[in-house]
């Protein structure tokens, strides 16, 4: 390949053992910067040849430590195949490289006023590469789902004799041609091959958009405002929530034209010029009805933009973060854990009231917002990483809260994965849904693509 | 706090591994690993200062390879001073002693951030 692609310098290689979770790996031996597909190629091969483990990588922006190295071997980076390959806005897709920035693509795509819909937090570093093994979704998931209902078709290279590529699904929406392994692929978190291209459903940028942003004094009426919201055929595709504490906290040092207080709610509908003002009409007064106590509104990006109606959302995890940092002082390294959980957005009023008194309980401030459109919630911790007892604290809160979200009829994670943190998750959804068999079947079809497990051993199985 | 090295440990220690400096990083798309923005930067000037890592060649242009635009220092959730610890960590590879092949990568690295 060339001593260009391969740094075995241990104090650049230990930038790729990491991510923002604080999962920390273990050293590795070299990284490795593919920059054509047959580098991939040579790269699986020599790997099967002497078992040497493999740690593919994005932008390590994973929050399950999907992607650190768990044992003496390398890390590939997917960082320098970055090229979009093909737009062809007739046939509605795009191909890219694995390394390619999700922002970047969409900075493209916007100039044919076209746009790749997934959109999560990390967007701005993340890559199309670890989006697909993540599983990645996003604040548009309420309308426009996630990585699997956009991924079209790979070129996966898989760990054999030949380090062969195979091309998986079709470059066409309609495709039958046996067992749907290209899909297999999204949320495979790098176990199973390396994605060298991919091909991705595409679809234009909306004629118009709408926005309210509004703030409830009583979670259950904000909550009764967004399921009103799911029984009309507004069909948004943001539907976004924190509750009051989390406000406060996330809004702090920010300078807002409007006063944030009580619980937020921030609807987003695409419209189109002719029926902006009567679908804003409706949804200002639906939320007046429901006791919205401020609202404001605007029509498209830039308006909304302007007047900030995005910001305390944003400011999220940076509350979180500050917040902790305050709390903790100068000392230690601190962490925030994110919580991913799913349940039908029926049941999201439940799993909020739920998640609340389970932070009670333990004495946490818990910051809870989520993309409530898809029913997908984001319950965050902060803390000490230094401080062992928090943190076996803070793992066992992780678990109740999986258990609601079982409970209640939802998934352990909609979106960031198994990784290391939710291996346990796992194992109890399916036996909670009484299939724990189907982890043995993941286990075999793990062993068909990779086997000497060689592909980022010690994930999700 | 004046001493460089422990405020380099007591603010670059802070740094979340989020990644979102990368984004807005001018040289980050250019140069050839993690090490070529901020996230990557800082957290060698951490290593660095605790004596976890040598000052190599690509610790020296890792850290001389930022133009100290502080456009990273937008995006992080924390409002690291990532410039200030990019300074600082300069300041310990220039110690007394510096090895010419060290003054090779800076030379090296201020023709990058010349093409850059």
């Amino acid at each position: 390949m060339g001593k260009a692609k391969v740094i075995d310098d241990p104090a650049i290689a230990i930038l790729y053992t990491r991510e923002p979770s604080g999962i920390r790996g273990s050293h590795v031996k070299a990284v490795v910067f593919p920059e054509e597909e047959k580098d991939v190629s040579l790269i699986l091969k020599t790997a099967y040849k002497y078992n040497v483990p493999i740690y593919p990588q994005g932008s390590s922006t994973s929050l399950s430590g999907n992607s650190v190295p768990l044992e003496p071997g390398i890390v590939v980076s997917m960082e320098r195949m970055n090229r979009v390959l093909e737009i062809n806005i007739v046939d509605n897709y795009v191909v890219v490289e694995p390394g390619v920035r999700m922002e970047d693509l969409n900075a493209e795509l916007a100039k044919y006023r076209y746009m790749f819909p997934v959109d999560p937090a990390s967007s701005s570093v993340a890559t199309i590469g670890g989006a697909i093994n993540n599983g990645a979704g996003g604040l548009r998931g309420a309308k426009y789902g996630t990585m699997r209902d956009w991924l079209l078709a790979v070129r996966l290279g898989i760990a054999d004799e030949e380090g062969s590529i195979l091309n998986l699904g079709c470059y066409t929406v309609k495709c039958r041609s046996g067992y749907d392994l290209a899909r297999l692929i999204v949320g495979s978190e790098g176990t199973l091959g390396i994605v060298t291209r991919a091909v991705l459903r595409i679809t234009p940028l909306p004629e118009d958009t709408v926005y309210a942003l509004s703030f409830f004094d009583s979670l259950e009426d904000l909550m009764e405002a967004f399921i009103e919201i799911r029984r009309s055929r507004l069909n948004p595709f943001m539907l976004e929530f924190m509750d009051s504490a989390t406000v406060d906290y996330a809004s702090k040092s920010l300078d807002l034209p409007y006063e944030p207080k009580g619980n937020l709610f921030l609807v987003g509908i695409e419209t189109s010029p002719e029926s902006n003002q009567r679908i804003l009409d409706t949804l200002t007064s639906l939320l007046e009805s429901h006791g919205a106590h401020t609202i404001i509104t605007a029509h498209g990006d830039k308006e909304a933009h302007d007047k900030k109606l995005f910001a305390v959302r944003k400011n999220l995890f940076t509350g979180q973060a500050r917040y902790t940092l305050e709390k903790e002082g100068s000392s230690g390294r601190i962490m925030v854990m994110i919580e991913d959980i799913v349940v039908p957005p029926s049941k999201v009023p439940e799993a909020v009231t739920l998640i609340r008194g389970l932070g009670e309980k333990y004495g946490f401030t818990v910051f809870i917002g989520g993309h409530i459109g898809d029913g997908n919630l984001h319950p965050a911790v902060g803390f000490n990483a230094e401080d062992e007892e928090e943190r076996k604290r803070v793992e066992q809160w992780f678990h109740e809260v999986m258990e609601i979200a079982l409970k209640l009829g939802g998934s352990i994670s909609a979106e960031h994965g198994i990784g290391l943190l939710k291996k346990q998750g796992l194992r109890m959804e399916l036996e909670y849904k009484n299939s724990l068999k189907a982890l043995q079947l993941m286990k075999e079809i793990k062993k068909a693509f990779d086997p000497k497990g060689l592909l980022n051993p010690g994930k999700v199985l | 706090m004046n001493d460089p090295r422990a405020r380099i440990i007591e603010t670059a220690g802070k740094c979340l591994y989020c990644g979102f400096c990368e984004a807005l990083c001018p040289t980050r798309p250019l140069g050839p690993h993690r090490g070529y923005g901020p996230r990557g930067r800082v957290n060698i000037a951490y290593m660095l200062a605790k004596g976890d890592v040598e000052a190599s060649n690509h610790v020296v242009e890792s850290l001389y390879s930022c133009l100290l635009c502080r456009a990273c220092e937008l995006k992080c959730p924390i409002a690291l001073p990532i410039a200030e610890i990019i300074r600082n960590a300069r300041g310990l590879v220039a110690e007394p002693g510096l090895k010419a092949s060290r003054t090779h990568s800076i030379n090296r690295v201020q023709v990058f951030a010349r093409r850059t």
